[in-house]
C-alpha cells in the first residue's frame, strides 16, 4: 500500500463514524479490522492479563495484544515480562502451551534458548555465526510499554502512549471501587475462566457491554423464568430502566460504566440473586458464623460489584468477573470470563462467588451472543443498508455533563457507543508509532 | 431454609450442595477420569440395563424431551461441565456449568419460555456414544458409575458442528428405575473458547 492510499483510508475511516450513527463497514471490512489491530490495539493501551494468573516466579501464560501473540512471564525477581511469541531466528512460536511454569523457553525448531525476560542465552553451534550476527539484538521482541494498574497488566507498542493512569483517567475511580468490592488488589485471584467464541466482530460484544437497553428483550427468557419460578429477582430493575436509579457514565478515552449499584444494593443484592447451587448452605453458614449486623456484608462478598465497567478496547468488568475480548478476525471474537476469588474470605464465600459468577454466562450470555451473531449476519448480508443507529437519547437532551469530567446518560442511552466511537475515530485517524525492543533486558 | 432477608424460598432445595457433597463430586470425578483397568464385576443383565438407560438418556436430549429427561434426575443430582481437564475442584475453579437439581429445572424452564433466543431456532442434535464402561460404586447402595466417549453433532440455523469428549455418570436404582445422580460432561476442548452450547450436552 502506498502512503497516499493509506492516508485516504485513514480519512475514510473517520467518515465511517458520525455522531449518532456508524457505518456497517466498521464491523464487516477486513481492512478496517487490520487497521484496528494497529491503531486501536497495538497503538493503544490494552489489557493483557491479571497478575494473579502468573502469581509465582516461573509462571507464564499466552496472551494477546489484539491479534499479536505474546506470552507473559513472571521472572525470578517477580517482574512481569510481556514477550512476543516468536523466535528471533526463523520466527517459530516458542511458548506453545497456553499456560505453565518454566524459567526458560527453548524453541522446538533449532533449540535457541531464552530466559523469562526474553534474553537469548543459548544458540546451538554458535561458532557458525559471525560478528555481524553477534552485534545484533536477538532477544525476544518486547512491546514498547508495559504497566500494571493495581494488578491489571496493560501493554502497548506505542512509545508515545500516555502513562497508563492517564489512559484510564476518570475510569480509575470505578476500577478502584470494583477492586475495593473484591477485597483490595492484594486479595484478588483469578480462578479459571469460561471461554466462548462468537462469530461476530469484537465491537458487537463491546457495544453490548454498555447497553442498558437490551436486557428485557435479549434476556427475556431469564426474566420470565425468574419471575415464574421465584416471583422475580435479578436484573428486574432493567424492565423500565430509564426510570431506575441506574445511570450510564461516559468516561475518558472511550471508557464507560453502567452503575447498577443504586438499584442492586438498594435492599439486598444477595436477595436478588437467582438461587445458586448450595445457596441454602451458604445462608446457613453466614447466619451461624456472623453476627446479625455483619451478615449483609457477608452476603455482599459473594455477589457482583454492580458495575458494567468497560475499559476500551478489551477489558470489561462484569459482576465480579474480568472479561477480556480477543479479536480473531473481522467476524470472530473470543470472549474470556475470568472468575475471581478473594484471599481474604473463607472457602464457603469463595465457592459461592464462583456459583454466582457462573449464573449469567450459563443462563444469559448465549442469548446475547446469538444476537451479536445475528447482527453480524444482518449487516453482512444487506450491504446497501449502510448505517447502524446509535442515536438513542442523542436528541432527548438527557445526556448531561457531570462531575469529574464525566458525561451521564439514562441507562438505555447509546452514549456508551457514541463515546467509544469518538475515541475510535481519534485513534483511527492518526498513524500510531508502533515499536518493539529486541534489546537485552537487564535485571 | 428461607432467605433471612425476605423469607423467600426456592424449590427444590439445594441444601445438599454442601462441602461433603463437593468432596464427593471431586472423588467421583477422580474415579471417572482415572487411567486404570476397572474391576468388571457386574452382572451381564445389569450392564445391559444401564447401557439401555444411557441410550435413552441421550435420545431424550436429542428429542428435547426435557420434561421426561428431568424425571430421571435424582433429587440430589449434579450436572457438571468442567472448564479444565482433568476437572478441578469446582470450589476453587470456575466451571463451564455446574447445576444442582434446582438450576437444571431453571435451565429447562428458561429454554421452554419461548424467549431463549440462543435456542431460536433450536439446535438439532445427534449423539453417538461408544466405549461404555460400567462399574459398581464402592457404596452399600445399588449405585453404578459409567463413562463413554461421545460425538455430538449439532445442526442449527444452517450450520453443523461436532462436539466431542466423554461423559461420566453416577446412576442409582430408586424404586426399580435408574436415576441420574451425576452427569459430568468432559469436552475435549473445555479450556478453549466454546460456541453456543445453550442446549443440554
Amino acid at each position: 500500500m502506498t502512503v497516499t492510499e493509506a492516508e485516504t483510508s485513514i480519512q475514510e475511516w473517520g467518515d465511517l463514524v458520525e455522531n449518532d450513527r456508524v457505518h456497517r463497514k466498521l464491523y464487516t471490512d477486513s481492512q478496517v479490522f487490520a487497521a484496528e489491530m494497529d491503531h486501536i490495539f497495538a497503538g493503544n493501551w490494552v489489557f493483557v492479563l491479571h497478575e494473579s494468573e502468573i502469581a509465582e516466579p516461573g509462571d507464564y501464560r499466552q496472551a494477546w495484544i489484539g491479534t499479536r501473540e505474546v506470552f507473559v512471564t513472571r521472572d525470578n525477581d517477580g517482574q512481569v515480562n510481556v514477550l512476543f511469541n516468536r523466535c528471533s531466528h526463523r520466527g517459530a512460536v516458542i511458548c506453545r502451551e497456553f499456560r505453565g511454569k518454566s524459567s526458560s523457553f527453548t524453541c522446538p525448531y533449532h533449540g535457541w534458548r531464552y530466559d523469562a525476560r526474553g534474553n537469548l542465552f543459548g544458540v546451538p553451534g554458535k561458532n557458525a555465526y559471525g560478528p555481524t550476527f553477534k552485534s545484533r539484538n536477538m532477544h525476544l521482541a518486547k512491546p514498547a510499554k508495559v504497566e500494571s494498574y493495581k494488578g491489571f497488566v496493560f501493554s502497548t507498542l506505542n512509545p508515545d502512549a500516555k502513562p497508563l493512569t492517564e489512559h484510564l483517567g476518570n475510569a480509575r475511580a470505578f476500577i478502584d471501587a470494583w477492586i475495593e468490592h473484591n477485597g483490595g488488589e492484594e486479595n484478588i485471584t483469578v480462578s479459571g475462566a469460561q471461554r466462548f467464541q462468537v462469530n461476530a466482530n469484537w465491537k458487537m460484544i463491546y457495544d453490548n457491554a454498555g447497553d442498558g437497553y437490551h436486557v428485557p428483550f435479549s434476556h427475556q427468557s431469564l426474566l420470565v423464568m425468574t419471575k415464574e419460578r421465584y416471583g422475580g429477582g435479578d436484573m428486574e430493575y432493567f424492565a423500565d430502566a430509564d426510570s431506575s436509579q441506574m445511570y450510564l457514565y461516559a468516561l475518558d478515552n472511550g471508557h464507560t460504566v453502567i452503575d447498577q449499584r443504586p438499584d442492586m444494593f438498594a435492599k439486598s443484592a444477595w436477595d436478588q440473586q437467582r438461587p445458586q447451587p448450595g445457596r441454602e448452605v451458604f445462608e446457613e453458614h453466614i447466619s451461624s458464623s456472623l453476627d446479625a449486623s455483619e451478615q449483609q456484608q457477608g452476603f455482599d462478598k459473594a455477589v457482583g460489584a454492580g458495575m458494567n465497567l468497560s475499559i476500551f478496547p478489551n477489558l470489561l468488568f462484569i459482576g465480579n468477573q474480568i472479561q477480556v475480548l480477543q479479536p480473531i478476525n473481522v467476524s470472530r471474537t473470543a470472549v474470556y470470563f475470568h472468575a475471581t476469588q478473594r484471599a481474604d474470605v473463607d472457602a464457603q464465600t469463595n465457592t459461592m462467588r464462583l456459583r454466582t459468577q457462573e449464573d449469567f454466562p450459563i443462563l444469559g450470555e448465549m442469548d446475547d451472543a446469538d444476537n451479536f451473531e445475528e447482527c453480524q449476519r444482518g449487516i453482512s448480508n444487506a450491504p446497501e443498508d449502510e448505517w447502524i443507529d446509535v442515536s438513542r437519547h442523542y436528541e432527548t437532551g438527557k445526556d448531561a455533563d457531570v462531575e469529574n469530567g464525566m458525561r451521564m446518560g439514562p441507562v438505555t442511552s447509546e452514549i456508551h457507543m457514541r463515546n467509544y466511537y469518538s475515541q475510535w475515530k481519534r485513534l483511527m485517524t492518526v498513524q500510531p508509532k508502533l515499536e518493539v525492543s529486541k534489546e537485552r533486558v537487564k535485571k | 431454609m428461607s432467605n433471612p432477608a425476605t423469607e423467600k424460598t426456592f424449590h427444590p432445595s439445594s441444601a445438599y450442595f454442601d462441602d461433603d457433597y463437593y468432596d464427593w463430586l471431586v472423588s467421583v470425578s477422580d474415579d471417572l477420569s482415572a487411567a486404570v483397568r476397572r474391576n468388571a464385576e457386574i452382572g451381564v443383565k445389569g450392564s445391559q440395563d444401564i447401557s439401555d438407560f444411557l441410550s435413552l438418556e441421550a435420545r431424550l436430549l436429542d428429542q428435547k424431551a426435557l420434561g421426561e429427561w428431568s424425571s430421571f434426575l435424582d433429587a440430589r443430582c449434579a450436572y457438571w461441565i468442567p472448564s479444565d481437564t482433568p476437572a478441578s475442584d469446582p470450589r476453587t475453579q470456575v466451571t463451564l456449568e455446574i447445576h444442582d437439581h434446582r438450576r437444571l429445572l431453571d435451565r429447562i424452564a428458561r429454554l421452554e419460555t419461548g424467549y431463549a433466543y440462543s435456542q431460536y431456532p433450536a439446535s438439532r442434535t445427534s449423539r453417538v456414544f461408544s466405549g461404555l464402561e460400567i462399574w459398581q460404586s464402592d457404596q452399600d447402595v445399588p449405585e453404578w458409575r459409567a463413562r463413554y466417549n461421545f460425538i455430538l453433532s449439532e445442526f442449527r440455523n444452517g450450520y453443523q458442528r461436532n462436539l466431542a469428549g466423554w461423559n461420566g455418570f453416577v446412576l442409582r436404582l430408586v424404586d426399580g428405575g435408574f436415576r441420574i445422580v451425576l452427569k459430568q460432561v468432559n469436552l475435549i476442548d473445555c479450556d478453549r473458547p466454546q460456541g453456543n452450547n445453550s442446549f443440554f450436552l
